[in-house]
């Protein structure tokens, strides 16, 4: 080996240069689009300010926003219905997920296909999402009208995105519909590595097919679960897209969570301070939930 | 194991009904795009039109800038896809052969930068674009989608190059490889899949954004993305859903095309670093 080769790859202790020099240009971007908006949005929430321009003073040190904040029942309001949005859409997002992947992972013909299909919202952009179902809840002559009267569900076609809590109904549907097939996805994979050798085992044990899934299948698939689970709700928590573009928010304030709240007081009212106040406790929220629900691991999320 | 006659009929079943009810939604957009405006104001629906209106997609390639829209996207998704991957990829690469310091700190804040709420990064981004003068720029959402997609992308490339054995390098350092050599000629080629993958991953991530181009774009309309372009239709056009569906079908295209054919790269990507 040439004496120029002190690098050696398979020893622990291996500062290098070449290291420091990799991770430049990542630390240089990330710092400069990531961390240093991050430190203004920060600094914006102490301030009194409504249109953002980096080139004027500083405004003087204040905690305004977040007494106003705290003391807002919006504020409230906005907590309560992402917190509903949270509990709710994770919830189907995983029935129908973990639904979908025990389904198609059945030995059998064309699940190639099937397994294709099961997932293929994922693939449609959150937008598309929305201009589908809101076509579907159309009002006047969109399907679910029509398909809900025929099931007696409802009397007479419903004005879907005027009543607070059918418009928060169909935020939910579009949101779930978006939302499982990503822990379809997860849990497809999981299975996968689960060895047949276990579910043979309980076979001739003369486990049946809920004690095999009990027992083995989400036991085995907890791992995986748990990542799935913060994902989504993380998803959830910070989704703008879906919202934004099926309700804007609206009626009286049914489908405004936190997200929705930070965007239309940034760019609505012009109150970026007080925006961004809400935007950070968002982000105080996302990582101490996140946090606590990964316990040990948190290099996996 | 003995399957029986009946199971075999209930899982056909069961697998017929449940992808027909979740691909329905996709089905009906694409039912709605070549139906006439009449038809759609049938009762009791059309499940299929009587005469398709196939011209639908050309008249409105005519009609609408859809073109201009999608060309926009792409070169937004191509930009901060190829901005991402090339510092991911040394970055990734540093993370999971070096011991840097101050390594473990940047992949704990690369971490939580993947929580950021869009809405909370939008805000400072829109004044220091306004300071440079980036506003209605696609600089602006080159650099804005970055900051959506490095941090998976390096997180995941990292994961990717764990799984590629060090001796590789080692070889090709005692082959006379300078280091940064081996990584070139060496990982590099070897990780060509992880690497599709990861690019594909960020192509997805920026061609869904719709946040930051609407808040950078709004004044801009020759630089307007697909996802941008869609929601002005759905706002001036409350009745015109054959349009909006079929615009919307050409801008979910790529996606699903992709999808439909590159899933397993995707997949792979998707759930790289989840199964610990």
């Amino acid at each position: 080996m040439k004496s120029g080769f002190s690098l050696d790859l398979a020893r622990p202790s291996r500062r290098h240069w070449l290291g420091y020099l990799l991770l430049a240009p990542a630390v240089l971007l990330i710092g400069l689009i990531i961390l240093y908006p991050l430190i203004v949005s920060v600094d914006l929430s102490f301030q009194n300010v409504n249109l953002a321009r980096l080139d004027q003073p500083r405004r003087p040190f204040t905690t305004a926003n977040y007494e106003r904040l705290f003391a807002s029942p919006d504020f409230w309001n906005a907590s309560w219905v992402t917190f509903k949005l949270v509990v709710i859409v994770s919830f189907f997002c995983f029935l129908l997920g973990l639904g979908t992947a025990l389904l198609v992972n059945n030995r059998f013909r064309g699940r190639t296909l099937a397994r294709l299909l099961v997932a293929l919202p994922w693939a449609v952009p959150e937008v598309i999402a929305v201009v589908i179902f809101a076509w579907l809840f159309d009002s006047s002559f969109g399907l679910m009208n029509w398909i809900f009267i025929k099931l007696g569900l409802i009397d007479t076609t419903v004005n879907w995105f005027s009543s607070p809590g059918a418009a928060f109904f169909v935020v939910c549907v579009t949101m779930i519909w978006k939302g499982y097939p990503f822990v379809s996805i997860m849990m497809l994979a999981g299975l996968q590595s689960i060895p047949e050798d276990f579910y043979n085992a309980a076979r001739v044990d003369g486990a049946n097919a809920w004690q095999r899934l009990v027992n083995i299948t989400i036991p085995s698939l907890m791992p995986v679960l748990g990542v799935t689970l913060v994902l989504v709700m993380l998803w959830v928590f910070r989704d703008f897209s879906i919202i934004y573009v099926l309700t804007g928010g609206g009626p009286l304030k049914a489908t405004q969570s936190l997200s929705i709240m930070t965007y239309e007081q940034a760019f609505g009212f012009f109150r970026m301070g007080y925006a961004s106040a809400i935007g950070v406790v968002t982000l105080i929220v996302c990582v101490i939930a996140s946090r606590l629900m990964m316990g040990r691991a948190p290099d996996n999320i | 194991m003995k399957s029986r006659p009946l199971d075999r009929i209930f899982l056909y079943g069961s697998v017929i009904v449940v992808c027909g009810l979740l691909v329905f939604p996709i089905y009906w957009l694409f039912v709605t795009a070549i139906s006439t405006p009449d038809q759609l104001r049938a009762l009791p629906p059309k499940f299929w039109p009587e005469t398709p209106r196939w011209e639908v997609f050309g008249q409105i390639l005519r009609d609408r800038p859809i073109l201009l829209w999608l060309s926009n996207s792409a070169l937004a998704a191509l930009g901060s896809v190829v901005l991402s991957m090339t510092v991911s990829v040394l970055a990734g690469y540093s993370l999971s052969r070096f011991r840097v310091r101050g390594g473990q700190s940047l992949g704990l804040f690369i971490l939580t930068a993947k929580m950021l709420p869009a809405t909370l990064l939008v805000i400072p981004l829109f004044g220091i674009f306004r300071t440079v003068d980036l506003i209605g720029s696609l600089w602006s959402i080159i650099l804005a989608h970055a900051t959506l997609i490095i941090p998976f992308t390096t997180w995941m490339l990292k994961g990717y190059f764990d799984t590629i054995p060090r001796e590789l390098e080692q070889a090709a350092m005692v082959d006379g490889c300078s280091p940064f050599g081996a990584m070139v000629r060496v990982i590099l080629p070897v990780s060509a899949p992880g690497l599709a993958a990861t690019a594909l991953y960020g192509f997805v991530l920026s061609w869904s954004d719709y946040a930051y181009a609407r808040t950078f774009l709004t004044n801009a309309q020759s630089n307007w993305t697909a996802n941008l372009g869609i929601t002005t239709m759905k706002g001036e056009y409350i009745s015109n859903w054959a349009d909006i569906s079929a615009a919307s079908i050409l801008v979910a295209l790529p996606v699903l095309v992709i999808y439909l054919f590159l899933e397993r790269y995707l997949v792979g990507g998707l759930t790289a670093g989840a199964e610990k």
